[in-house]
Order: structure tokens, then sequence, then C-alpha cells
């Protein structure tokens, strides 16, 4: 049995932790001070990355990735091709959503580890029915 | 203070002479701010350094990443 993680991190969370503009910026920023068991996957951290890359430049977005590895309550779950497998299912069961394949598989870490709250600005995260920190605070 | 010694380009010299003087500075102290904006201070967890690294001037960046990464549709 997988053990039990409190907290999956979603890149909204990564983001309005790292960027002082957005207005969840503050709740992340409490949040990330004293942190429970994190868990996010590889997905989640190439996504990260690209929207460094593309909103500032290589600097940042190897900023970002030093913050990632600075992160030592944080566990970065793999994506094989079991979770991609999972992932693409829960797509094709919420094919009415505009679900990216790093959400879905999301959705399947989160239930796969038991998770209890998922650290997300983004409403899809809550399908399967784990809450979203951004409703409890 | 510690005293060091960098090596620039001929344009990166003069792009930052001209930067001090704009500002009413010398290029020793243009260096120091560049490098206070790029390098986050320690402060708690490791990771809290990196607490509001940047400043995207969008409230909502975290809620509009895919159209960041993946690019808006049409």
């Amino acid at each position: 049995m997988a053990a039990k993680t409190d907290a999956y991190v979603d890149t909204g969370a990564l983001i309005a932790f790292a960027d002082a503009s957005d207005s969840r910026h503050t709740l992340f920023r409490r949040l990330f001070a004293q942190p429970p068991r994190l868990l996010t996957t590889t997905l989640v951290v190439a996504e990260g990355h690209g929207w460094f890359l593309r909103r500032f430049d290589t600097t940042r977005a190897l900023q970002f990735l030093a913050m990632i590895q600075s992160m030592n309550p944080l566990r970065i779950h793999g994506v094989g091709s079991s979770e991609q497998r999972a992932g693409i299912a829960l797509l094709q069961r919420f094919s009415d959503q505009p679900l990216t394949l790093t959400d879905a598989v999301g959705l399947h870490v989160m239930a796969a580890n038991q998770v209890r709250s998922c650290w997300s600005t983004d409403r899809h995260m809550a399908l399967t029915g784990i809450p979203l920190v951004i409703h409890e605070h | 203070m510690i005293r060091t010694q960098i090596s620039l380009s001929e344009e990166e010299y003069e792009a930052a002479k001209r930067e001090a003087e704009k500002l009413g500075i010398s290029l020793a102290e243009l260096l120091r701010r560049s490098l206070r904006a790029i390098v986050p201070p320690e402060e708690g967890p490791p990771w809290m350094r990196y607490a509001g690294m940047v400043s995207s001037g969008d409230a909502r960046a975290s809620q509009s990443i895919d159209d960041v990464v993946y690019g808006r549709k049409d």
C-alpha cells in the first residue's frame, strides 16, 4: 500500500508561491512555510519549468528547478506508462472537461496515494472529490 | 564588503555604464542591485528564498498556466 501523503501540489500552487503578483501568493507562501508531506509529479515540474521559460527566461526557469530541488518535504512521483494509462482513462472519463494529461495524472496519483488535500488553483483538480486547499482557507 | 573581479564583454560593459549613468549610480552599485534582484534572500527553510521570486504583474497567473504553456485556443 502506498504511504499516505497530506497534500498533492499542482503547478498552480508552485506558480502562486513563486509569483508575488498572484492573488493566491499570500496563501501559498503561508502553506509552504510549514508544509506537511507533499507529493507532485514530474509532469507538474515540467509544466512549471515551461511556464517560467515562456513567461520569463532560462535563468528563472532554472531557478524554478532549484526551488523544486530545495523542497525537502516534496516527493516527486515519476510518470511512466502505467500512470500515463491511468491518466488517459481519466481524460476519457472526463472528456467534457478541458483537462491536460498533467491534470489527469495528478488526479490518478492523488487517488493512488490517498492524498487528503489538493494544493491547486484549478477547480478541475477537485473533479474526483479531493478538496482544494483554496476552498479550505 | 568583498572585492571581486568580473569579466564583461565590451557591449555588456558599455550598456551597464550607460544604465548606471542614467540612474546616477556607480557601475558597482548597478551590479550589486542586479545581483540582489536575481539572488533571493536567505529566510526560513531553503525553499522560502524562492517565495515571490518573480512578479509577473498578473493576479491570475496561477490560473492561466495552460494558456502560457500550451497556448490559448483560437
